[in-house]
């Protein structure tokens, strides 16, 4: 029975309509990632199930509290030890534009002889296309860890060879054994970021992170016309919930779901919010306040100020006891590419505390190194005394909030709510 | 026909005041050129903005931080000069602008002329989707044809083939509606003319109507080649890689990025290589017609 | 003789067209039902991502329902942005075309030797990317930007400071003219071109004033170029996205292509993105059947 009209809950991945879409799936699950053809149209005529399906009910979804360990990909084995990059050889990386520093990236291609090729994309879901197709034969990826669980589903990415990477020492120790990738088999951590709040306190005149609930201020009518969003559906939904003492910000309660629904609303009416990305430059040219903001977004915040302006006047704040929102990107070995061993080098390379300080001076966005520490940052010059608050630091990881995968009628339900947000009043 | 000066037949009216200026049928088009010049302010204005902050010191596209040169080849890492990407970014989109122009125009002017005399149900269909190609959003086809690209086994690859296919589907309804609405204020009596005076069909096509569409044969080639170099949706789907990236996408891409002034420096070499081009074509076009009509009249389709 | 030539003129005709119908056909109609099987298609539980469904009678329809029933009533709301979307075109292609007509009108007309010069300066914009004009007038927009100093005559009147990039309808409808007007401009030209000066003189010698010979001769003259002008820029208009997120970033402003961009990237939600596309598609066809019913009652000019 088709769904029922209106039902936000529209059950239709993999329930909905007939048998025939479900086996027509599983065929495309059986026939892997990029199925030919005569498939399809075999499996869109009949309504039995082709033969030697492989029923797979939906991937697991990790979480702090459901650690993940996968299994080890038998299509593409890791690496053999001691091997050494051919000479000449183009290492292919595939990542946000602007996420890695040149001169980073230059040193790397000397010390190995190595040309290193980055192609960019502006969101995961077209990336996951590309590299699911693929064609373009990719080396590394950059991905959050909510979709490493489709790339280990869809056997798309190589485990990892941890000889080529003793670096991994440098880092944090909770990412040497993280919940979504436990005895980290197939990534490494790349950036790790929060979301707070941050403002210019020359145009806001309280301090807002004094406040007894900051998030409070993106209702208050007194910043309307003054005010941004952060232009993610999760992040932002999430917010809503905090602001309520909801520390669940993947759930799935319809309660929760209408509560997010109406205070978006309201906020729309009350502080007409832009909704946007681009904070790292619109508050240092004044345009609003008072913004949501990954902390990378504010260190870059301040070479964007206009000439006598002081990077003094940005502040942020987020919970100094880590419950707020937390994040890391990472970086994956690609099951397609031609230059795995490179590839685990460049990993490698990237994890060495000065390379991956020069790398932060460039992109703004941290990397979890033991080495940092806040008061180092502000002496080395990274971070101006007021941003002190914007350095990630270890505990967060072990009590902040994780943006999760949802399940597909939560996905969907939290997407109407999105979409209705984004419509307007 | 050029006029015979009325001013001579007709002697200039002595009454003074704004009101016999503005009944006077003769007169200069004086507002009419303040129009033109302050539309033409307006519109440049920000072209002059954008190649400024190419010149910018500090980091932001959008506040002045001081004058300096280090986007073009001052940074070492991140200048158009130093940084291959962008270099290949400029090379590959005037390469996609031809190529997607030099399909599109004589395909969609064949189209155009084919649609509009020939009758029948065919036509009519070929009509009906043209004009929807027109009002789909782009982001409708790039996103199919990546499917095409990616799922299906054809011809269609992501690269420089996939986008120029891609390209030149989107670009194709502009030279035929362009094209076609001239064509119909021509009517067919000049064709006629010369077919009466012995000339085949296709030898009057060539030799008349397409010296009379010129106008709308040149509209419709700057604005495809100008909509190709600065189009990003189906570029970015279907791209193939770093080296298939062009400008649009460099400039486009702001997602978890601080993007910089360079990319201003960038647009800017690709409007003055732009402009280089179309001076080229102009002067080659120059060159091969020398035995008619030299003026720019020519454009104008004046017979 | 003429039998033979006006035979092989009849063949001619479908010859020309053949090439482009036959690209659009495989090219445009044929991923135009991969568009429609992936938006009414599934979703792959692994990836996340759309799968096409290729047969029709398995297409899903929910999300489609549920655009449609939510656009009026209680629960209405895809409404407002429906009914924004449509003043905010009407008002912004009205504007274009006011300051579109007299510039093509002059260039057209009046411009003589300065004819090649002025459409340089006319094309020129659209050499630089779009993205780059937008952030121009980000720029000059800013709460301390050029706008805002010459309005408060240079901080004199510090209350006249209008928060021009905060969700302000009249900053996204002028964004929209500003992004098309060139777009207007030269299928103009190319149609008033062909209006020959010497009816209008003639009107003028017969005791047409200025304004009468514009209302009875050089307008209804012009209706098929302002038609095909009005096409050209009124329907990508509505597939706008990119001035509304540049410009305003404001739920309060939002257009049908944010709807569209915004489903069709969500894995799920592409339904909703054809509803709203079928919704834009059923706009257009008013000014599609005016087109084609202009096409094909041409106006004859020469005789």
């Amino acid at each position: 029975m088709p769904p029922a009209a209106g039902d936000p809950f529209g059950r239709r991945s993999v329930h909905a309509g007939p048998i025939g879409r479900r086996s027509l799936l599983k065929a495309m699950l059986a026939a892997g990632a990029a199925p030919a053809l005569a498939d399809l149209l075999a499996a869109c005529g009949s309504s039995e199930p082709p033969a030697g399906a492989a029923g797979s009910a939906a991937p697991k979804i990790p979480s702090p509290t459901n650690p993940v360990r996968w299994p080890l990909s038998t299509k593409s084995p890791a690496i053999k030890s001691g091997l050494k990059p051919k000479p000449g050889s183009t290492l292919r990386v595939y990542n946000y534009a602007d996420y890695l520093g040149p001169q980073v990236i230059k040193a790397f291609e000397k010390k190995y002889d190595v040309t290193v090729n980055v192609s960019t994309f502006n969101d995961e879901d077209e990336a996951l296309t590309k590299i699911a197709s693929g064609g373009l034969n990719l080396d590394l990826y950059f991905p959050s860890y909510d979709s490493i669980g489709k790339l280990v589903g869809a056997d798309l990415v190589r485990p990892l060879n941890h000889d080529y990477i003793p670096n991994i020492e440098h880092v944090w120790p909770q990412f040497h054994d993280p919940w979504y990738d436990q005895g980290w088999r197939y990534t490494v951590p790349y950036t790790v970021y929060t979301t707070g709040i941050g403002w210019r306190a020359d145009m806001i005149k309280d301090d807002i992170g004094a406040m007894s609930n900051p998030y409070d201020a993106f209702w208050d009518p007194k910043y309307a016309g003054n005010l941004a969003v952060l232009d993610d559906w999760h992040t932002l939904m999430s917010m809503v919930l905090l602001r309520n003492g909801i520390t669940d910000i993947n759930s799935t309660k319809k309660s929760d779901i209408s509560l997010m629904h109406d205070q978006l609303m309201k906020m729309l009416r009350t502080t007409h919010p832009k909704v946007t990305i681009t904070m790292y430059n619109d508050l240092p040219a004044g345009q609003y306040g008072l913004a949501q903001m990954w902390s990378g977004d504010v260190v870059n915040a301040q070479y964007y100020l206009p000439k006598g302006t002081s990077p003094d006047v940005l502040r942020y704040w987020f919970p100094e006891d880590g419950h707020g929102e937390v994040d890391n990107d990472l970086m994956v070995v690609l099951a397609q590419g031609s230059n795995p061993v490179a590839a685990h080098l460049f990993i490698n390379y990237l994890l060495d505390p000065t390379v991956a300080a020069k790398n932060f001076g460039y992109i703004g966005y941290q990397p979890p190194q033991n080495s940092i520490n806040p008061d180092e940052l502000v002496a080395d010059g990274y971070l101006p005394k007021n941003l002190k608050s914007a350095t990630v630091l270890p505990h967060y990881f072990d009590v902040g909030y994780r943006l999760l995968q949802l399940p597909p009628s939560a996905d969907q339900a939290w997407h109407q709510v999105w979409q209705e947000f984004k419509a307007g009043a | 026909m050029t006029a015979i000066p009325s001013a001579a037949l007709v002697p200039a009216p002595r009454r003074r005041g704004l009101g016999a200026w503005a009944r006077n049928p003769w007169r200069k088009p004086r507002i009419l050129l303040g129009i033109t010049l302050l539309y033409v302010g307006w519109s440049l204005l920000p072209v002059l903005i954008a190649v400024l902050f190419s010149f910018n010191d500090g980091k932001s596209r959008t506040v002045w931080q001081g004058f300096s040169t280090r986007w073009y080849y001052g940074d070492p890492l991140r200048s158009v000069w130093h940084d291959p990407t962008l270099h290949s970014a400029v090379v590959h989109t005037l390469w996609l602008g031809l190529l997607a122009t030099v399909i599109t125009i004589p395909l969609g002017v064949a189209m155009a002329l084919g649609l509009d005399r020939w009758r029948g149900r065919i036509p009519a269909g070929a009509n009906f989707f043209v004009l929807v190609s027109f009002v789909l959003p782009e982001i409708l086809l790039a996103v199919a044809l990546l499917f095409v690209a990616t799922v299906l086994q054809t011809p269609l690859h992501l690269g420089t083939v996939g986008q120029v296919i891609g390209l030149v589907t989107y670009q194709l309804s502009y030279p035929v509606v362009i094209v076609r609405s001239r064509l119909l204020t021509i009517g067919k009596h000049y064709e006629e003319a010369a077919i009466d005076l012995g000339a085949s069909p296709m030898g009057a096509v060539r030799r008349v109507l397409l010296k009379m569409l010129l106008p709308a044969i040149f509209a419709s080639t700057v604005l495809v080649f100008a909509d190709v170099i600065d189009d990003f949706v189906i570029v970015r789907y279907l791209s193939g890689g770093s080296s298939t990236e062009p400008v649009s996408v460099k400039i486009y891409n702001t997602a978890r990025a601080a993007p910089t002034p360079a990319l201003n420096a960038l647009a800017t070499v690709l409007l003055v290589s732009s402009l280089l081009v179309v001076l080229l074509g102009f002067v080659a076009y120059r060159r091969f017609t020398r035995g008619e009509r030299r003026s720019i009249d020519v454009f104008a389709g004046e017979t | 003789m003429p039998d033979a030539s006006a035979r092989t003129g009849r063949r001619l005709w479908p010859l020309l067209a053949l090439p482009g119908t036959v690209w659009l056909l495989v090219l445009f109609v044929a991923p135009l039902y991969v568009v429609l099987a992936v938006l009414f298609g599934g979703v792959d539980p692994i990836l996340r991502q759309p799968v096409p469904v290729w047969n029709p009678v398995r297409w899903d329809f929910s999300q489609f329902r549920y655009v449609l029933e939510h656009i009026v009533g209680p629960d209405g709301f895809f409404g407002p942005a429906l009914v924004r979307t449509t003043v905010y075109v009407v008002v912004a292609s009205a504007v274009c075309l006011l300051v579109a007509y007299p510039v093509a009108y002059y260039t057209a007309r009046f411009a003589g030797r300065y004819r090649g010069l002025l459409l340089t300066l006319l094309i020129a914009p659209f050499w630089i990317s779009y993205m780059m004009r937008m952030l121009a007038w980000v720029n000059l927009l800013q709460n301390d930007g050029l706008v805002n100093r010459v309005i408060s005559l240079g901080g004199l009147l510090p209350a006249a400071h209008v928060n021009w990039l905060n969700g302000q309808p009249v900053t996204v409808v002028l964004g929209l003219v500003y992004g098309y007007v060139p777009y207007m401009v030269l299928p103009l030209f190319a149609g008033l071109d062909r209006i020959p000066g010497a009816v209008q003189e003639a009107a003028r010698d017969l005791g047409a004033g200025r304004f009468e010979t514009f209302r009875r001769v050089t307008w209804p003259m012009s209706r098929q170029a302002v038609v095909v002008s009005l096409l050209v820029t009124t329907l990508p208009m509505l597939g706008d996205y990119y001035t509304n997120d540049m410009l305003s970033a404001s739920p309060q402003t939002s257009m049908v292509g944010n709807l569209i961009n915004n489903s069709v990237l969500t894995p799920g939600q592409t339904g909703q993105a054809g509803a709203f596309v079928m919704l834009v598609l059923l706009v257009s066809v008013l000014p599609m059947l005016l087109y084609v019913r202009a096409s094909r009652t041409g106006v004859e000019v020469e005789s």
